[in-house]
C-alpha cells in the first residue's frame, strides 16, 4: 500500500487544485455588469478647477450659476448678482444649439457636451459630434474637438452625453451613446488629453449618461451612471487607464437613470436621476429629477440609498 | 526513482497542464450572459386588448363604484372600512377619524369631494410613533389608521388613542401608497380572474385558489403600474413546474388590468419594480419597431410598423391581390398658436413655454404665431416627443363596413397643459376604399391653436401615374405643385353632364394609372361628412415626383411649425418637375383650429372630478383626412 502513496497523494493534490481553480474561475466576474463592488471609503476632495477668467475681467461677482436648462436661454447662460437676477448670455453662446452638461478645468475653461432638444433640425445631428469649449479668457464658444465617428440618427439622436475633467493629468473623460440601439449597447467612453487633443483610451460598449471622478482609500475611480438602466458603475483608474467596470449599485426604480453624480461628504454621494429612453423626451426639469443621497456604510460593506 | 513516483509525477504534470488549460480556456460567460439576456427578452408581456367595460360589471367592482357614488352624493369623501375588517377599538378609531377635520383636510378640491379610501386600522406600531405618542401609547391602546387619496396619490396616517378617543397625530405622505384594504384585495383578485388576457395566457379559467400574492406588502407598495400615481397591485398565478409566474398588474385607480407579464420565479426576473410603461415600451419595441407586421383582413393585405419619427406607417397594401398603396403615414404635426399684437412683438428675446423654446412668425392682421413641431414614433430609440402607447390596434369601423388600424401616441404627461395626444388611423373599407386619418386629442398649451398633420401618401398604381383635379373638367397636374383643397361638398361645379356624373359632386381629385384609366382612386376630402364630428380638413394638397430621400424612409421634422404660408412640403416642389406619367407622391396637409369654449370643445382634453370623486379625462377629438374611393367601384 505504501508503494502507491505518492500516486494517491498526487491524485488528491490534483483534485484539490482542480477544485480551487474551478471555483476561483467561476467566482471571477465575467462581464462588466455583474459584481457589486467595494471602492473603499472616500471623501469630498479639493478640486483644481476654477471659474473662468472673463468673469473677473467683466467684474461679475461670485457666486454664479451655470444654466443649461434651456428653459430661458438656448445654449448656456450665467446667472449672477443679487438673487441671481443678472444674466450673461451673449448671442454667440447660442451658435451650437443646446448643451446638456459641462465641466470646468484648472484654467477656467468650460467644456460642454451637446444635446438634441424637442425638434430635429438639419444641423442637429452634426452638432452632437462635437465637444465644445468656452475660453476662460475670451468667453468665446468654439468647437473643441470634432468626432466624425459619432453618428446620431433618427433611431438615436444622441451623441456626447457626459463630460468630466481630471485634475491629475489635465484630461477629459467623455461619453457618447450614438451607435447604440434597442438591442445593442455600443456607447463609448473617451479619455482625451486636452493639450494634444489626442484620445488616450477608448472604452467600448457601454452607454453612460453621467461621469464623475472619486478618490478613495483604494485608489482613483471613474464613476459612471448608465443610460440603459438604473445602475452606477466604477472604473478603477490605474496608470491613467480605466480598468474593467464593476457595478456599485442600482437605484430602486428601473426607470431612473443617473444624470448627475457628486461626492457630497465622507462616503456620501449625491445622485440625480431622470427618465431616459433615447428619444427626445428627456425630462430634465427639476420636477422630473429624483434626488438620492447614497451612503457607503463601511461596517457592513453596503450602500444605503435615501430618497 | 520508483515506477510509482514516476506515475505520480506524470499525474501531477497532466493535472497542472489540464488546469492551466482550463484556467485560460475562455469559459462561456458570454454564452451564459447571452442565455440570460435571451431569457429576459423572451419574457412575455401582455398588454390589455379588451375594453375596460369588461370589468365594470364584476359584482365586487360594481358594488364598490356604487358605494363611491353614494358616498360622494351624501357629502362624504372617505369610504370607510367594513366592520369585518375592524375590531372594536378600530371601529371606534374609524368613527372618530371620519369626523376629524385634520384627517379629512385633503379630501376636497374646492367644492369637489375627492375619492379617499380608509385602507387599514390596526394597533399602532412603535416605529410609527413620535416620542410623545410613544409615552401615551405605552399606557393606552393606540391605533394607527391609513387612508389613501386616489386623486392626489397621498397617504394620510393618523394615530388614535382609543382609550381617550383623541387623535394624537396626523401625517401626510404625498406620492406614497399604503397597503390596501381587504375589500380592494378582493377587487384586485376579481379583476385578475375576470381579465380575458389572463384566462387566455393561463389556458384555463382560473379561480381564487390559483392566485398567490406572495410578499403582499412589498408587492402592494411598489407594484408595477403606470407612472406610479395610480394605486396598483400584482396578483400572481404561479406555475411551479415551469418555474414561471403570470403577474397580473391591476390598476385600482382605474379598476382595470394594466398589463400582465410572464416572468421566471427567480428573484432576478421579478417584475416588481418594472413599471407598466417599461413593459409596454419593451413590447412595442420588440413587436412593432424592430419588425414589420402583416395584417390580412377582409381582402386587405397590409404590412405595418412603428417608425422613429413618422408615426405608424403602412406599407405594401393590396386589396384582393391588387396593389393599392406603397406607403402612407403622418410624418409630422405642426403645432402653432396664434396671438394678436405682432407689431409690438419683440423677436430679439427668446421665449419659452413649459421648457420648450418656441419659434415666432409674424402673420397677417397684426397676428403672430409661435409653436413647435411634434414627431411621433417608437417609445425608445427615436427622435419623437409624442410616443407610442400600447401597440397598433385593429378595430371594426362604426358602420361595420370595414376595419381600422390605429395607433395611439401621447406625451407621457398628457392631458396636462402643453402635452399632446395624437392617433394615427387607417380605415379600410370592404368596397376597397381607404382613408388616412389623423386624430388630435388635445390638449396643447391653450386655445387659438392651429394643428397641421403632414400626411404622405404614396399610391401603388404602377410607375406611371397621373393626378387630376376637377375644374369643370378633369385637368391633369403637369408639374409638381400644391393647391388649397376646395370644399367640394358645397362647390358649384361646371362641365358636361357626363363629367359632372364622373365628378359625382364630391371628388375634386383623382389619381390614376397612366396605363389603365380605371385603375385609380377618387379623392374625397373631409368636410364633416364622415360622421366623426369633424369640422373639415381645410387642407392643402401637394403632388411630388417620387424620390427616395423625400420621405420614403423616416423623415425628420419638416419645415416651420408656424409659418402658415408654408406646410414644409414646399421644399420638394421648388423645382417644379414634371409629374405627368410619373410615380407620384401625394402630401395632404389639413389645417385644424382647436376650440376650448365650453360646449364647443374641439381638439381638446380636460381633467374633471367625476361623481365617484375620482379624476376623469374628457376628450374632444378632432378628426381629419381624405378618403380614397376606387374608380372601378363608382363605375
Amino acid at each position: 500500500m505504501r508503494r502507491y502513496l505518492p500516486i494517491i497523494i498526487s491524485i488528491l493534490v490534483m483534485f484539490m487544485a482542480g477544485y480551487i481553480v474551478i471555483s476561483k474561475k467561476n467566482s471571477i466576474d465575467k462581464t462588466h455588469i455583474k459584481s457589486i463592488y467595494n471602492i473603499g471609503t472616500f471623501k469630498k476632495q479639493h478640486s483644481c478647477i476654477k471659474l473662468p477668467n472673463f468673469l473677473k475681467r467683466l467684474k461679475i461677482p461670485q457666486p454664479v450659476i451655470i444654466d443649461l436648462s434651456q428653459k430661458r436661454y438656448k445654449g448656456i447662460a450665467l446667472y449672477f448678482g443679487k438673487n441671481f437676477r443678472n444674466v450673461m448670455h451673449p448671442k454667440q453662446w447660442e451658435q451650437y444649439g443646446y448643451f446638456s452638461t459641462y465641466s470646468l478645468d484648472s484654467l477656467g475653461n468650460i467644456y460642454l457636451v451637446p444635446m438634441p432638444f424637442i425638434s430635429i433640425y438639419p444641423t442637429t445631428f452634426n452638432l452632437q459630434k462635437n465637444i465644445y469649449k468656452i475660453d476662460s479668457n475670451t468667453g468665446k464658444l468654439s468647437i473643441f474637438m470634432h468626432f466624425d465617428d459619432i453618428v446620431p440618427s433618427a433611431t438615436n439622436p444622441y451623441g456626447f452625453t457626459s463630460i468630466v475633467y481630471d485634475c491629475d493629468d489635465n484630461t477629459l473623460w467623455c461619453s457618447a451613446i450614438d451607435e447604440s440601439d434597442y438591442q445593442h449597447q455600443k456607447g463609448v467612453i473617451y479619455h482625451i488629453d486636452i493639450k494634444t487633443k489626442r484620445v488616450l483610451q477608448h472604452i467600448d460598449d457601454i452607454d453612460v449618461l453621467s461621469l464623475a471622478i472619486v478618490k478613495s482609500s483604494k485608489g482613483k475611480y471613474l464613476l459612471a451612471g448608465m443610460a440603459r438602466d438604473n445602475s452606477l458603475y466604477a472604473y478603477a483608474i490605474k496608470d491613467k487607464k480605466a480598468q474593467k467596470a464593476k457595478k456599485l449599485l442600482e437605484l430602486p426604480s428601473s426607470q431612473e437613470h443617473i444624470r448627475k453624480i457628486k461626492v457630497e461628504a465622507k462616503n456620501r454621494l449625491d445622485i440625480q436621476a431622470i427618465p431616459f429612453s433615447y428619444t427626445l423626451i428627456t425630462q430634465t426639469a427639476q420636477k422630473d429629477r429624483v434626488h438620492y443621497s447614497i451612503t457607503w456604510i463601511e461596517k457592513i460593506n453596503k450602500w444605503r440609498i435615501n430618497r | 526513482m520508483t515506477k510509482e513516483i514516476k506515475i505520480s509525477i506524470l499525474i501531477a504534470l497532466i493535472g497542472v497542464v489540464g488546469l492551466t488549460g482550463y484556467w485560460f480556456y475562455p469559459q462561456e460567460p458570454t454564452k451564459k450572459q447571452d442565455d440570460n439576456s435571451h431569457k429576459l427578452v423572451k419574457e412575455k408581456i401582455i398588454l390589455p386588448k379588451y375594453d375596460n367595460d369588461v370589468y365594470k360589471n364584476i359584482p365586487e367592482v360594481k358594488s364598490y363604484i356604487d358605494d363611491l357614488k353614494a358616498m360622494i352624493k351624501s357629502g362624504n369623501a372617505v369610504l370607510p372600512l367594513s366592520s369585518d375588517e375592524l375590531d372594536t377599538r378600530a371601529k371606534r378609531a374609524q368613527k372618530l377619524l371620519l369626523k376629524d377635520k385634520e384627517f379629512l383636510k385633503d379630501t376636497k378640491d374646492g367644492n369637489k369631494l375627492l375619492h379617499n379610501d380608509m385602507m387599514r386600522i390596526l394597533p399602532a406600531i412603535v416605529s410609527t410613533l413620535d416620542a410623545k405618542s410613544q409615552n401615551i401609547c405605552q399606557l393606552h391602546h393606540c391605533y394607527q389608521a391609513e387612508k389613501y387619496n386616489f386623486v392626489t396619490n397621498t397617504t394620510t396616517r393618523a394615530i388614535v388613542d382609543t382609550d381617550t378617543l383623541k387623535v394624537l397625530s396626523v401625517e401626510r405622505y404625498s406620492n406614497m401608497q399604503p397597503d390596501i384594504s381587504l375589500r380592494l384585495t378582493h377587487i384586485a383578485q376579481a379583476i385578475a380572474l375576470k381579465a380575458p388576457e389572463v384566462k387566455k395566457e393561463l389556458g384555463f379559467t382560473p379561480s381564487k385558489k390559483d392566485i398567490t400574492m406572495a410578499n403582499v406588502r412589498g408587492t402592494m407598495k411598489d407594484s408595477p403600474c403606470e407612472n406610479t400615481t395610480h394605486l396598483c397591485v400584482a396578483p400572481t398565478f404561479s406555475d411551479h413546474q415551469k418555474e414561471q409566474a403570470l403577474w397580473a398588474v391591476i390598476d385600482l385607480t382605474q379598476m382595470k388590468l394594466a398589463a400582465a407579464k410572464w416572468a421566471g420565479l427567480g428573484k432576478t426576473t421579478t417584475p416588481a419594480c418594472i413599471g407598466e410603461r417599461s413593459l409596454q415600451n419593451r413590447y412595442i419595441m420588440k413587436h412593432f419597431c424592430q419588425k414589420n407586421t402583416l395584417l390580412e383582413k377582409n381582402g386587405w393585405k397590409i404590412s405595418y410598423r412603428l417608425t422613429g419619427s413618422d408615426g405608424l406607417e403602412i406599407r405594401d397594401i393590396s386589396f384582393k391581390g391588387v396593389p393599392v398603396l406603397t406607403s402612407a403615414k403622418i410624418v409630422d404635426w405642426h403645432v402653432s398658436y396664434q396671438e394678436k399684437g405682432s407689431s409690438s412683438l419683440d423677436t430679439n428675446t427668446t421665449s419659452y413655454i413649459e421648457g420648450r423654446r418656441v419659434e415666432f412668425v409674424r402673420g397677417e392682421d397684426d397676428n403672430y404665431l409661435f409653436g413647435y413641431n411634434d414627431a411621433m414614433g417608437c417609445p425608445l430609440f427615436s427622435t419623437s416627443v409624442v410616443l407610442a402607447f400600447n401597440g397598433p390596434q385593429v378595430k371594426p369601423l362604426h358602420n361595420g363596413n370595414g376595419f381600422m388600424l390605429t395607433q395611439d401616441f401621447r406625451n407621457p404627461k398628457w392631458p396636462m397643459a402643453c402635452n399632446y395626444r395624437y392617433e394615427n388611423r387607417f380605415e379600410f373599407y370592404d368596397d376597397g376604399s381607404f382613408r388616412v386619418v389623423g386624430v388630435n386629442k388635445g390638449r396643447g398649451c391653450g386655445d387659438h391653436a392651429i394643428y397641421r398633420p403632414v400626411m404622405r401618401i404614396d399610391m401603388a398604381l404602377g410607375d406611371k401615374e397621373n393626378l387630376y383635379s376637377y375644374d369643370g373638367g378633369w385637368k391633369v397636374w403637369e408639374k409638381e405643385h400644391s393647391e388649397h383643397v376646395v370644399d367640394s361638398g358645397n362647390q358649384e361645379v361646371g362641365g358636361s353632364e357626363q363629367l359632372k356624373r364622373e365628378y359625382l359632386g364630391r371628388y375634386p381629385y383623382k389619381i390614376v394609372s397612366s396605363l389603365d384609366k380605371t385603375n385609380g382612386y377618387y379623392i374625397e376630402p373631409n368636410h364633416g361628412q364622415f360622421g366623426d364630428n369633424s369640422r373639415g380638413d381645410n387642407a392643402t394638397l401637394f403632388a411630388t415626383k417620387f424620390k427616395k430621400s423625400e420621405g420614403d424612409r423616416d423623415l425628420l421634422t419638416l419645415g416651420s411649425c408656424c409659418n402658415l404660408k408654408e406646410d414644409g412640403v414646399e421644399r420638394y416642389i421648388r423645382d417644379g418637375e414634371s409629374i405627368k406619367d410619373k410615380h407620384i407622391v401625394l402630401w395632404y396637409v389639413p389645417r385644424i383650429h382647436n376650440d376650448s369654449r365650453v360646449g364647443h370643445e374641439y381638439c381638446w382634453a380636460d381633467t374633471v372630478i367625476g361623481d365617484d370623486g375620482n379624476l376623469h379625462v374628457k376628450v374632444w377629438p378632432c378628426t381629419v383626412g381624405a378618403k380614397f374611393i376606387p374608380i372601378k367601384k363608382e363605375h
